[in-house]
């Protein structure tokens, strides 16, 4: 056997990465519940500034304030892209003149490269689950942000697989509550996680 | 009673009839005494013409320091099938050049050269010198990605050509396992070197994600099967099959511990070593999960080993080779291991897959005969081993004939002579 997947939340110094603090075990409980793969049963918090953090090869990062990546964190999102990480960044704003999506966008163009959108049709989109591009939230028409349905994901690819990932959907907001919760759903909407997270173990 | 000038004229005549019946004799009844010819390293290319011309009775001997051309060596054995002994003496090194096509993205050839130790092997192709090395023990093995025309190394004043394989046609490899970082980075690993890549990951209960076109286990398609864990199991009697027919299988982790392979493997699977990562720059290869290969078949070879165990293990199935590797969680080392670590993890996997990789039989692509890539051995082949000429036995060297003549004219001239001051005609 080989080791568990474990789910990662990036801390970065300069904003609110813990805003979501109930995700990581909603999904973790998701993986868990739709899949075999080998899951730990609790996430991991692991700074970006921190060598540590190329242990997990797929990283979550959110926030609502604006990211600017010091220089140790800058290098080692380098590095993490350059090796095959794959980070995924959603903005809890879901507001595209936001604060957040303003300056992460911008930092991932001088660290990575810039972001371009992401074909509905990429093969994210049926790693496990089949959807036509990324699943809608009910937060992104709750009056707070932009108010738009965001068409599609922006990402940076390198040789056709996702290095960056970057959602303006509020999953954050979707998908943090407590896994129990999920029997009130008709339609899980942490199934996209899945997808995310099978797309990151296979691609 | 004669005077003493007449009896000098009959002396000088039959001293010269002497040396006229001699010379008849001589080119009517071959000597039973052999001649003997010599010639060294460096002259021998301009002598085989001459000495081809040479009566039979005539012995060769080439005193070398190198082993000559295949050229020369070929002739000298025609000359020996001719009638003449034909014999070698000297101590040339002892060189031989083998190369192979690697299977590999980046069309490689392994160049193993053999040559006596601490002796420096300076490996050139047609556009310039590819590499130099230093000879420890018995050799030495140059890998390099492209070769223009013949392969030429020189060892001292040895030279010893070769032609350069015919690159290996890619085949596909087939990459299982369960969805997990081990078998995703290997897939990236043999991508980014250029393997086409059919992956299989089994994520949930008869969901399996694929990567690249399902094949059947063929040796026409596919190189080689790379097994992540024990889900190697669902590919059942073919991958036995496969591996006998050529294929290679490289099990990795606990991929071992699966009946379906159990007839394959070159050994067990020991329990699994954790171990506790240190910082990123410490982490590498074996520093990850180790399961030691345990009960070594008899024909296991060990390829790798570590304190803690056997960490590589192979072994031949039929036409095939199967490689145990004991290493786990490999994908850290690319991960988080030091500057240069997805480089070295790369190379590392595609050197394990090229040791696998089926490799069907090809020709040289160039026109060198084996005889020009271990000359030693040819020049025994083909004129037997060194057998030195002592000088004193050595014949005497025949006299020059245009010597002889003289002599008759000498002695001729010296009786016309007195014949002519005694007043005679």
């Amino acid at each position: 056997m080989t080791s568990e997947f474990v789910f990662a939340t990036a801390q970065y110094e300069s904003g609110d990465w813990d805003s979501a603090p109930l995700l990581p075990a909603n999904i973790i409980d998701t993986i868990a519940r739709y899949t075999e793969i080998t899951v730990a049963p609790t996430g991991v918090v692991v700074p970006l500034s921190d060598d540590r953090m190329l242990r997990y090869p797929l990283l979550y990062l959110t926030g609502h304030l604006p990211v600017r990546f010091n220089e140790a964190e800058r290098r080692n999102v380098k590095r993490f892209v350059d090796r095959g990480g794959l980070l995924f960044i959603d903005d809890h704003n879901h507001d595209i003149d936001g604060t957040f999506h303003k300056t992460a966008t911008e930092e991932i163009a001088r660290t990575i490269a810039p972001l371009a959108e992401l074909p509905n049709d990429h093969p994210l989109y049926s790693a496990f689950f089949k959807f036509d591009g990324p699943p809608t939230t009910s937060h992104e028409l709750n009056g707070w942000g932009d108010n738009l349905v965001h068409k599609h994901l922006l990402a940076v690819q390198r040789a056709g697989k996702i290095a960056v990932l970057f959602s303006n959907k509020d999953y954050s907001s979707e998908w943090s509550y407590h896994p129990e919760s999920k029997r009130f759903l008709t339609v899980d909407n942490t199934r996209f996680a899945v997808n995310l997270v099978v797309y990151a173990l296979t691609a | 009673m004669r005077s003493p000038r007449s009896t000098f004229e009959l002396v000088c005549r039959l001293a010269a009839f002497g040396v006229l019946g001699w010379l008849l004799g001589g080119s009517v009844m071959s000597s039973p005494t052999r001649r003997l010819e010599r010639a060294s390293t460096s002259g021998i290319a301009g002598r085989v013409a001459a000495w081809t011309r040479s009566p039979p009775n005539v012995r060769l001997h080439a005193d070398l320091t190198t082993a000559p051309d295949p050229w020369i060596v070929d002739w000298l054995a025609a000359l020996g099938h001719s009638g003449h002994g034909v014999t070698w003496s000297g101590s040339p090194p002892a060189v031989a050049m083998g190369t192979e096509a690697v299977a590999d993205p980046r069309g490689s050839v392994r160049v193993d050269v053999a040559a006596p130790a601490h002796t420096r092997v300076v490996l050139r192709d047609s556009a310039s010198v590819v590499d130099s090395v230093r000879v420890s023990e018995l050799g030495a093995t140059i890998m390099t990605p492209l070769v223009v025309g013949d392969l030429v190394a020189d060892v001292g004043a040895q030279r010893v050509v070769a032609s350069a394989p015919d690159s290996a046609p890619l085949r596909s490899i087939v990459v299982v396992g369960d969805a997990s970082w081990e078998g995703k980075f290997i897939v990236s690993a043999l991508e980014e070197r250029g393997w086409p890549v059919v992956a299989r990951f089994h994520v949930a209960p008869n969901v399996d994600v694929t990567q690249g076109t399902p094949l059947v286990l063929d040796t026409n398609r596919i190189a080689a099967v790379v097994a992540i864990d024990t889900s190697v199991q669902s590919l059942g009697s073919a991958l036995e099959h496969f591996v006998h027919e050529g294929g290679g299988l490289v099990l990795a982790g606990a991929a071992s511990s699966a009946s379906a392979v159990v007839s394959l493997t070159p050994g067990s699977v020991g329990a699994r070593t954790r171990v506790v990562l240190g910082p990123a720059d410490t982490i590498g290869l074996g520093t990850t999960g180790f399961y030691p290969v345990t009960a070594l078949k008899s024909d296991g070879v060990i390829l790798d080993r570590r304190p803690s165990g056997i960490a590589v293990a192979a072994r031949r199935i039929g036409a095939g080779r199967v490689v145990q590797i004991g290493y786990d969680d490999s994908w850290r080392w690319r991960m988080a291991g030091g500057p240069g670590s997805e480089v070295a993890y790369r190379d590392w996997w595609s050197r394990v897959i090229a040791s696998v990789a089926y490799l069907p039989g090809s020709l040289p692509r160039g026109a060198v005969t084996q005889s020009a890539s271990a000359p030693l051995a040819h020049l025994t082949e083909r004129l037997g081993p060194a057998r030195p000429v002592s000088a004193d036995r050595l014949p005497s060297a025949p006299i020059d004939q245009r010597i002889l003549l003289g002599l008759i004219m000498i002695f001729l001239l010296m009786e016309w002579s007195s014949r002519r001051l005694r007043g005679l005609k």
